[in-house]
């Protein structure tokens, strides 16, 4: 009865010349641990399932030329046990470790977390903090896009059919100070009411001298978030800042989404994460 | 080469098997309804109570969020193959003991959670331990019985090789 | 209590445990029946409508649908209701929640089977709906049945609360809510039948009650008792939901019809959207003290909604009304609680049957009066804490096995240690901790009206002890119990009794698996029918020992002398020589605790035979600046006044306090957005804390071997500690459930602990 067909490519290149054949109707299964959920609930209607997810080509981690690249098959555990990250990106690392449940992150992909634009994806922020750059392969070639492209806005992407995530490029960091928090509504299997990734520097005389902030779930796409960044550097961390920047993170986050329900909620708690995540730089 | 339906090979509990199936059929559904291994269970068919659990190539993942077709290839292991003719597995002796188990619903995925985590970890911390089975919903328990199972059957291992 | 027992009192293996872990176990999903035939329903996408027509040709040809069954295909009466009969399984001329059948869809397939449901027009005229209880109530509001919306109303008076709140040192006056919870135990509801060479319709089900599915497949078909058969499958927990019919009926319907084997499984997704939730209720309450802290009185207002149907609704209202005044002594008590219809999901029995929503109200009052009076939590609980000798608000005199005040003392060195080191240790600037506590008592059974157990212990003249019960084990352990109870009454191992449980084939009525009533109740009617057979095991033995019968007991299989148990006789060779005399050997059993109805009017009555209690400690740290709560441990100390499988017992303990946990923090059913296991929380292990359990016996004269229930008890008073330590840790009160991260923020934003940059 089955109308849907598996294809199971023997590379990029043969996937993308199937992606490019049939288009739309063709859904990839990276992981497979979003594309699964949409086809039992119908949210997706798929005739093809082109199944990426043994491709020798998306995996591995690994520096090129003081790039950190990763694959784009790279499992959220094979994150979480990467010594090279917990170097140069321990932010992401971080996120791996609250990310859904063991089992999903024994298969769940870092390409299909970005791929798959939900607003709540735990591994964006932490990406977007490193300036992650997206490989993309089409049938057009190879293009290099910013991480925050990808999605257009909630579970819409700027790729087109035809086009598959194949790494990420990260610009290495081991900061002083990184970290990744999310809140959900319980501790572990919980998708992000907000989260948070962070780096920061500070100079000798103590004053932050670099910092990368994003912040994920509460805007329609994650968004790094300059503003706080450049209140933040070249000031002293005290308790009293950290409030200021929070006020100022909540106001630049408002002024993306406007006062929906759920800012009753988010406008304290983004302020409230940003302190307790910045806390330990406060001296 | 596409098709509606697929030819798969994989080991499973240590048998080799090779079947036709519907290309769009979940892992859970070949084990559960063509090939009988019914002690992997449906919970809610979306990754969210760890019912359906399974080892695969070494990893717990949840069979209901994995298509069948990606099972080609792969080695396989259910509750049904925990036991061996030597007998249960610790895991499921300690789980019979503690009173980990009442309805007994979740535990074939409890099981295979905890068993990945002692194939992989040595001693795992009573964190670790946690971690490796938060995904997996027991409404009856309240975990606590089934953390002390898997600790005793984890410090059972232990002295056994440090005797 | 002195007396010395072998089996009872000791963990011993579970039964089935085994299976379960290697998985061979069938549950109702895993049965297969050849050639079986695929069930599904069209429910209903309207709250409320009447339905103009059912055009089903279009289903009929989808390929692979087989048939397709309407209410006018139900050959009996189309009304089921465990209290009071008010649901259809197939809705005839109008829908009254998003919940309700239309039409039942038989196929080859499950794909055939859905599309097939999907094909079905219904065409309705929409109907205002009410989903308000408060609402529903007012005159004029829409009717969800034409007998109004209000479905029943439990009151409990006595004495004069308004003189005593004129004489009151402190009153306090509160408005509680709580929400609607999913059950979600890890099993979906699911069943499989098929017809016998008999003629006879044989349903497996999973279910807490075969011999109430059993009664009503009958009446649905309109067929004798003998023509349907209910077998319990192994059962994936039930919590109250798997009281109502789920499948069996649409089972038993395409049974009747077809005579060829079905089978139908809900996907979660379909026992979100269709099973019974947990009440929400709205609870007003007012309560006095004296200047000593002592209550004198409490009046309250309650609404609890039922949704569209009845279902455990009127025993809901009823246990609350009387479980209001928590285990306290009030002597003036003003209680009317109203079960009202809307057009929700409807909203059946769950886990404590009202008992945790009341729980919320008089535990938060009795903090809330402790803090007005600058007494000690603990304190306050002792003054007001039953004793024996003491009467409840219904008037019932407790006379023994009451271990409240027992429980606090269990709790209490747990307290002022976590007082002293845990509370004031160092912790996160913006974190605050606080401790709760949270009392309760619990009537074991069903309120105020008979509620018996029956079982069947035979013999046969080999000497092996068969058990035949009615009494599902969901999970539990109660088929563990009853075989301990028989063993311990005969002198056997508990693995010397061979259990036949839940089939209506061969079992008779023990009644439902719910009200914590199966180790008390069934457990007393295992045991009765044991004796039976003990007394005439004994009466043989009397005979060949030579010996008066006061003399003997019952050892390793063998009736002996006491004072000399050398002089013995196998328990075999009396059933032999019972048998051949043309003896039985076989003994029915009975149990029903001794009640009295409550008068409509007072509540006046004795409810319960008896009452288990407890007393749960929180320690809960509160993040102020996102609203997160973290239960670092529970301390639960439980009278069950016997326990008779310890580990069975802390296995409800642990159990109760993680689905105290959802319900106190993050679980919330919102009907027609609630959809899936996405959109609803239960606790993870990681959000489950630490459960110190103990276990307080208090032996209950009337339970077997002492014992009362624990299965209720276990999840109540979590919620209240837990809430009770939130509010200490914030110096804010949150009166809602769940105090979810945005009640929780809004508390800690206004008692000042995170002031928010504007």
């Amino acid at each position: 009865m089955s109308k849907i067909a598996y294809i199971k490519p023997d590379s990029v290149g043969d996937a993308i010349e199937i992606l490019a054949d049939k288009g739309s109707s063709a859904a990839i299964i990276a992981g497979g641990t979003d594309v699964m959920v949409d086809l039992r609930s119908g949210e997706i209607t798929p005739e093809y399932l082109v199944d990426i997810s043994r491709l020798e080509e998306l995996k591995g981690i690994r520096m090129e030329n003081d790039e950190l690249v990763i694959g784009a098959g790279v499992t959220l555990s094979e994150i979480y046990n990467s010594d090279l990250l917990a170097e140069y990106a321990p932010a992401l690392k971080k996120s791996a470790y609250n990310f859904a449940s063991a089992q999903i992150r024994n298969i769940a992909t870092i390409g299909g977390n970005v791929a798959h634009c939900s607003p709540c994806g735990d591994t964006i922020p932490p990406l977007v903090i490193h300036e992650a750059e997206v490989l993309l392969s089409g049938k057009d070639g190879q293009k290099r896009i910013p991480i925050e492209q990808v999605a257009t806005g909630p579970y819409r992407s700027f790729l087109e059919p035809h086009e598959l995530i194949t790494a990420f490029v990260l610009k290495p960091r081991k900061a002083a100070f990184a970290d990744f928090k999310k809140i959900g509504r319980r501790k572990d299997l919980a998708i992000s009411r907000l989260s948070m990734a962070v780096m920061i520097d500070k100079s000798d005389d103590g004053t932050i001298s670099f910092m990368r902030f994003s912040l994920g779930a509460c805007t329609p796409t994650p968004h790094r978030m300059i503003p706080v960044e450049e209140f933040m550097v070249g000031k002293k961390p005290t308790e009293k800042l950290l409030f200021e920047g929070g006020r100022l993170l909540a106001e630049s986050m408002i002024e993306i989404t406007g006062r929906r329900p759920s800012i009753i909620y988010k406008e304290p708690a983004v302020q409230g994460l940003f302190v307790r995540m910045l806390h330990p730089v406060v001296n | 080469m596409d098709k509606e339906s697929v030819r798969i090979e994989f080991t499973v509990n240590n048998k080799e098997v090779a079947l036709d199936i519907p290309a769009d059929a979940t892992a859970l559904h070949v084990l559960r309804e063509m090939l009988s291994l019914t002690g992997t269970k449906e919970g809610c068919g979306i990754g969210e109570c760890g019912a359906c659990t399974i080892v695969v190539d070494g990893k717990a993942v949840n069979s209901c969020l994995m298509l069948g077709a990606q099972l080609d290839g792969r080695m396989v292991t259910t509750v049904e193959g925990l036991a061996t003719e030597s007998g249960l597995h610790p895991l499921q002796e300690k789980f019979m003991e503690g009173h980990a188990v009442q309805c007994g619903f979740c535990t074939p995925g409890l099981l295979m959670s905890s068993h990945a985590l002692l194939e992989e970890k040595e001693n795992p911390t009573r964190a670790e331990i946690e971690k490796a089975i938060a995904g997996n919903i027991c409404r009856c328990t309240g975990y606590q019985q089934v953390i002390t199972s898997i600790e005793t059957a984890v410090s059972e291992r232990l002295d056994g090789e440090n005797r | 209590m002195e007396q010395q027992f072998r089996v009872v009192g000791n963990s011993v293996p579970r039964s089935c445990s085994k299976a379960k872990v290697t998985g061979e176990i069938k549950f109702a999903a895993d049965i297969k029946l050849d050639n079986s035939l695929v069930l599904k329903t069209k429910r209903s996408d309207q709250p409320h409508a009447l339905i103009r027509s059912i055009n089903v040709e279009k289903a009929l040809a989808v390929e692979g649908v087989r048939s397709v069954f309407t209410a006018r295909d139900i050959p009996g009466k189309n009304l089921l209701g465990i209290i009071n009969k008010d649901q259809p399984l197939l809705a005839e001329d109008r829908v009254r929640s998003l919940a309700d059948a239309v039409a039942l869809v038989v196929a080859d397939t499950e794909e055939a089977a859905e599309r097939g449901a999907a094909a079905v027009e219904v065409e309705y005229q929409e109907l205002e709906a009410v989903f308000d209880p408060v609402e529903a109530l007012k005159e004029g509001a829409v009717q969800v049945h034409e007998k109004g919306n209000l479905l029943s109303c439990r009151k409990v008076v006595k004495g004069d609360v308004e003189a005593a709140f004129t004489s009151a040192y402190s009153v306090i006056e509160k408005e509680y809510t709580t929400s609607s919870i999913e059950h979600n135990y890890i099993e979906p509801d699911a069943g499989a039948g098929y017809v016998d060479e008999n003629g006879c319709l044989v349903i497996y089900a999973s279910t807490q009650n075969p011999h109430y599915d059993h009664k009503e497949v009958v009446g649905l078909l309109g067929v004798a008792d003998d023509e349907v058969r209910i077998i319990q499958a192994t059962t994936g927990g039930g919590f109250g939901s798997k009281l109502d019919l789920n499948v069996q009926g649409f089972i038993g319907l395409a049974l009747y019809h077809l005579k060829c084997p079905v089978r139908y499984v809900y996907s979660r997704e379909e026992a979100y959207l269709a099973t019974a939730k947990r009440h929400p209720f709205v609870i007003r309450v007012k309560t006095a003290t004296d200047k000593d802290g002592r209550f004198i009185a409490l009046q309250m207002r309650a609404v609890c909604n039922t949704g569209a149907y009845g279902s455990y609704g009127m025993a809901v209202a009823s246990r609350s009304a009387v479980h209001a005044t928590g285990p306290y002594a009030i002597e003036n008590v003003d209680v009317d609680v109203k079960c009202v219809y809307t057009n929700q999901t409807f909203c059946g029995a769950m886990r404590g049957f009202g008992a945790p929503q009341m729980a919320l109200a008089h535990e938060s009052q009795m903090d809330l009066h402790a803090q007005a009076l600058g007494l000690d939590p603990l304190a306050i609980r002792r003054i007001n804490g039953l004793r024996a000798g003491q009467t409840s608000a219904t008037g019932q005199l407790l006379t023994a096995s009451v271990g409240f005040q027992d429980c606090l003392d269990a709790v209490a060195p747990y307290y002022e240690d976590a007082k002293e080191n845990w509370l004031s240790a160092p912790t996160d600037p913006f974190k605050r901790r606080g401790i709760g506590i949270g009392g309760m008592w619990y009537g074991i059974g069903n309120t105020g009206v008979q509620n018996p157990s029956t079982a069947r212990v035979e013999m046969s003249p080999e000497g092996k002890v068969t058990v035949f019960t009615g009494c599902a084990d969901i999970g539990q352990g109660s088929t563990t119990i009853l075989a301990q109870i028989t063993a311990e009454v005969l002198g056997l191992g508990h693995d010397d009794i061979t259990m036949v449980v839940g089939d209506t084939g061969c079992t008779t009525n023990a009644g439902a698996t719910s009200a914590s009533r199966q180790t008390y109740i069934s457990g007393n009617a295992v045991k009765d029918g044991a004796e039976k057979l003990a007394n005439v095991l004994l009466t043989e033995a009397v005979d060949r020992l030579r010996a008066p019968k006061n003399s003997l007991h019952f050892v390793d299989g063998h009736v002996a002398v006491s004072i000399a148990p050398e002089i013995r006789v196998s328990v075999a060779k009396l059933a032999k020589r019972i048998h051949d005399k043309g003896g039985t050997l076989s003994w029915q059993g009975f149990f029903d605790p001794e009640t009295v109805p409550l008068d409509p009017e007072t509540g006046e009555g004795v409810p319960y035979a008896t009452y288990a209690y407890a007393c749960h400690m929180a320690q809960v740290e509160v993040d102020v600046l996102t609203g997160e709560v973290d239960v670092k441990r529970i301390v639960a100390a439980h009278d069950v006044g016997h326990a008779l499988h310890p580990g069975n017992v802390v296995g409800q303990i642990c159990g109760g306090v993680a689905m105290g946990v959802g319900f106190a923090l993050m679980e919330e059913f919102e009907p027609g957005k609630t959809e899936s296991m996405k959109d609803y929380h239960v606790p993870t292990v990681s959000d489950v804390p630490e459960v110190v359990p103990i276990i307080i016996e208090s032996p209950e004269p009337s339970g077997p071997f002492g014992a009362k229930g624990v299965g209720e008890p276990a999840l109540i008073p979590t919620a209240p500690a837990i809430i009770n330590g939130i509010s200490s840790a914030l110096n804010k009160r949150i009166y809602d459930l769940p105090a979810n991260l945005e009640r929780v923020i809004e508390a800690s934003i206004q008692a000042g602990h995170f002031r928010v940059q504007e």
